[in-house]
């Protein structure tokens, strides 16, 4: 069974004097059980429309969506969600640990249970120090630690995140990143949406690139990487005259820029020659560059 | 940030200039524009929502801060002519509101029957409280006095006597009541009204005025007794009161309302104030 | 949904409106003072103060409180958060409602102290003439609370319909004047004086009376003020229509917030 599964979403707001506006079209989309999902796409793209869709914050104009086999027009679906809001903002008259309760008590945590767990969650997010003040005292990045805190204290099954590394310094980031990889260890299912490729590229399992409502594309981060590589740099000792002068670029010694295609018969001849091969490095476009391909594209 | 300095401190200077007569101002108004405009009951019954007996109240307070300025003024002989038909509607609207409130209907006793001379008003709104107040003997006991005092009725005085009695408990009204319903026992009347209320009054305005009325009785009083001695001497009524004072019979009468006694063609003493501060011309009290 | 009554509630006391209607109380110092201006109802003067000083703050409290309780929370973008939670809409709003009855509740036990101290006050200055029916006190006290429950509901309903504040607060002032006048108007039109108005308006204002509230039934200030008995049947059909009057519109406010969308 797959850990979310949407079909055919779409979502037409009705924007001045009856213009409609697609936020979402025909979003189809299956996230398997234990896969970091990472959900791409410039602001404005729908990625929030799809997620507060999921979260029955707002209403699908067509088409349907069901998270671990729950239509997400119960309650219930989001029994085993854990929600984080885009830029979120909770009750700041709470603290830390008070709004942790609340969140644990909504899903029916025990006493003891819940006090352990909020714990060891404030602890996590660096937030053990905070959690008596009340969170009007927070700064950005803490309130955003509030919002993965309060995602993790119920530990649930599913991750549903909108932004999670914004407002966040970079310590903080590599804390959530830290974090979602713990999650996938432990086999839990992610999804989160971001702008930011570079996040995707190191945490994720597959992508989803939305542009303008409609999504263009959902690949293994992997093959994404692998079909980017476009040569190697190879660094190899007693490395023969007419291989250096016509594959070394820059002049750097030993190094050699080799083309994909030739890979093969290049180590064949530094074989041939008794050249040893210290280090082959692929050379590839990155994740950014394929995202800003596949912007380009939807919008020519 | 010198700017708001300056602009702080001349504001603060010249709200200090305006104060002064501004307060004044506001103090030398009309007592017309100080009782101040009040909406008919109609449109206060919907706006007062639940705070109808607060403004009942509030519309009471008003007149009575109004009358108690008036009290003042005349102790410091400046002559106001009081706007009783403001006075007046304040208190029908005041009933209207309230139709419980006691302060209302004992102030429009006090001044409509007295001051205004309306004592059919007066009758009609403490008929208006007895509907109400069924257990409140103050009513009928002011009605009882009304219609013997003013109206001579007093068949219907002793009815409302006789209820008073009733509802207080005590038969000193009823027995009260058969002393001075007759003419000759009218003055002697009003003064034991007057007295009982005055003793039972805390309110400083109201307790002047009816110590005011208190004064002008005794001293009619005075005269009464002089008058009858004189005829008891002569066998006739006198023509005046100097006739009085010239026999020694009398001290010279002050009408504490700054009127001058006289007496009546039948002998009976009257005052030109007559029992109270000069009306404003042509105002009529309103009408229910 | 408890916890949903307890967060509502904290949300209120550190939001310091206790600290503000203990401040307003204040004002009850003075009542004892201001009632001696009454010629002959000192006592009565005081519970009316008293009781219309409570009638007040819990205006003001159902008002600005009721009516901006489900705004804040959208406009604070604190919904996300909490709908975000496998929570019904319907209980969110229903432990947001019970959070602010539970307060008025509160604040009426605190206020009816004062006003009972008050009234105490100035009854042993100028004893009554009739003994205060504390008993009656209380229970107008009581409907009072019920009838500002009710306007609460009302906010509520008029807060799902709108995305700004000026509605609610606004609509909810509007309902609690035309609440308090509706028998007024049906008693004029049922009267020999309402013979002049056509049937329409007849018609019309009839149609409004029974889809207002009537705020009149839960007003016990002059029976508490001068001592009058209450009909025990009435208060009983009175509690009878707030119970049912306040589900209804609850529940059409929790129908058309289900349907919002949080954009």
């Amino acid at each position: 069974m797959s850990a979310i599964s949407i079909e055919n979403l779409t979502k037409t707001y009705r924007g001045k004097r009856g213009a409609k506006v697609d936020a979402l079209k025909e979003l189809t989309l299956e996230i398997e059980a234990g896969e970091v999902f990472g959900f791409l796409g410039p602001n404005g793209a729908g990625k929030s429309t799809a997620i507060k869709t999921l979260m029955g914050l707002i209403s699908p104009t067509s088409g349907s969506a069901t998270i671990l086999g729950k239509d997400i027009t119960t309650p219930d679906a989001r029994r085993s969600v854990g929600f984080l809001p885009e830029n979120p903002s909770f009750y700041d008259y709470l603290s830390a640990e008070e709004y942790l309760v609340f969140v644990g008590k909504t899903f029916a945590m025990s006493g003891p249970e819940l006090k352990e767990k909020t714990a060891s969650v404030l602890n996590r997010l660096d937030l053990w120090e905070a959690r008596k003040r009340p969170m009007r005292s927070y700064s950005k990045g803490m309130v955003q630690r509030v919002g993965i805190a309060q995602v993790l204290v119920h530990d649930p099954d599913v991750y549903i995140l909108d932004e999670p590394m914004s407002g966040l310094d970079p310590l903080g980031r590599t804390l959530v990143k830290e974090i979602i990889k713990e999650l996938r260890e432990r086999g839990k299912t992610v999804f989160f949406s971001t702008h930011i490729t570079a996040d995707v590229e190191l945490i994720c399992d597959r992508v989803g690139i939305l542009v303008a409502g409609a999504l263009q594309t959902v690949r293994p981060v992997q093959e994404i990487l692998a079909a980017g590589v476009v040569g190697y740099q190879v660094k190899a000792k007693d490395i023969p005259q007419e291989l250096f002068s016509y594959y070394n670029a820059d002049s750097q010694a030993e190094w050699l820029s080799v083309p994909k295609a030739d890979l093969g018969p290049v180590m064949a001849r530094l074989q041939a020659a008794g050249s040893t091969v210290e280090l082959v490095e692929p050379q590839r476009k990155d994740l950014e560059a394929f995202f800003l391909d596949i912007v380009a594209h939807s919008q020519a | 940030m010198r700017t708001p300095l300056l602009l702080t401190t001349s504001s603060l200077l010249f709200y200090l200039l305006l104060i002064g007569p501004f307060a004044g101002y506001l103090q030398n108004r009309p007592f017309i524009e100080r009782i101040g405009y009040v909406p008919s009951f109609k449109v206060l019954k919907l706006v007062a929502a639940d705070h109808k007996e607060v403004t009942a109240s509030f519309l009471v307070m008003k007149v009575l801060m109004y009358f108690g300025g008036l009290i003042e003024l005349t102790q410091n002989e400046v002559a106001v002519a009081p706007d009783y038909p403001a006075m007046s509607r304040l208190i029908h609207n005041a009933v209207e509101l309230d139709p419980y409130n006691m302060d209302a209907y004992y102030f429009a006793q006090a001044i409509l029957s007295w001051d205004v001379g309306r004592v059919d008003l007066a009758n009609k709104l403490l008929d208006h409280g007895m509907q109400y107040r069924t257990w409140d003997w103050q009513l009928p006991y002011f009605a009882g006095f009304n219609h013997a005092y003013f109206l001579k009725d007093y068949a219907t005085a002793s009815r409302y006597y006789q209820r008073a009695g009733e509802l207080s408990g005590f038969d000193l009204y009823k027995n009260l009541a058969g002393r001075y319903m007759q003419e000759a026992g009218r003055t002697e009347l009003a003064i034991r009204y007057l007295s009982t209320l005055e003793q039972g009054e805390k309110n400083l305005a109201i307790k002047k005025s009816y110590q005011l009325r208190l004064i002008a009785f005794q001293e009619v009083q005075r005269i009464e007794v002089a008058r009858d001695e004189y005829q008891k001497k002569f066998g006739r009524l006198p023509a005046s009161i100097d006739q009085l004072v010239q026999e020694g019979l009398l001290t010279p009468p002050v009408d504490p309302y700054g009127g001058n006694f006289y007496l009546q063609p039948d002998g009976k003493v009257a005052t030109t104030s007559k029992f109270a501060f000069a009306t404003k011309e042509g105002s009529e009290p309103a009408q229910k | 949904m408890t916890s949903m009554i307890s967060v509502t509630l904290k949300g209120i006391f550190r939001d310091r409106v206790f600290q503000g209607i203990l401040m307003t109380a204040l004002i009850f110092l003075l009542i004892p003072t201001v009632s001696l201006l009454s010629m002959r109802q000192v006592t009565e003067l005081s519970i009316t103060l008293a009781l219309s000083l409570n009638s007040l703050i819990f205006l003001l409290l159902s008002v600005f409180l009721g009516g901006t309780m489900l705004w804040k929370d959208i406009e604070r973008r604190y919904s996300y958060g909490v709908l975000g939670l496998p929570m019904t809409r319907s209980s969110y709003l229903a432990g947001k409602f019970a959070g602010v009855a539970l307060f008025f509740l509160l604040t009426a036990i605190v206020l009816g102290a004062a006003t009972f101290v008050v009234v105490f006050f100035a009854s042993s200055l100028y004893p009554p003439e009739r003994p205060v029916q504390w008993e009656i006190i209380a229970l107008c006290l009581f409907f009072d609370v019920m009838k500002y429950v009710l306007l609460v509901a009302i906010a509520f309903l008029f807060s799902t319909l709108s995305t700004s504040f000026f509605l609610p607060v606004f609509g909810t002032i509007a309902i609690f004047l035309a609440g308090g006048a509706t028998q007024q108007v049906y008693d004029y039109i049922h009267s020999t004086a309402g013979d002049t108005l056509t049937p329409l308006v007849k018609q019309a204002a009839s149609g409004l009376y029974y889809l207002l509230p009537n705020f009149s039934a839960f007003d016990l200030k002059v029976n508490a003020i001068y001592g009058l008995s209450t009909s025990f049947s009435g208060l009983l059909l009175t509690i009878g229509y707030f119970l049912l009057y306040t589900t209804f519109i609850l529940s059409l406010a929790a129908l058309i917030f289900s349907r919002r969308e949080m954009r």
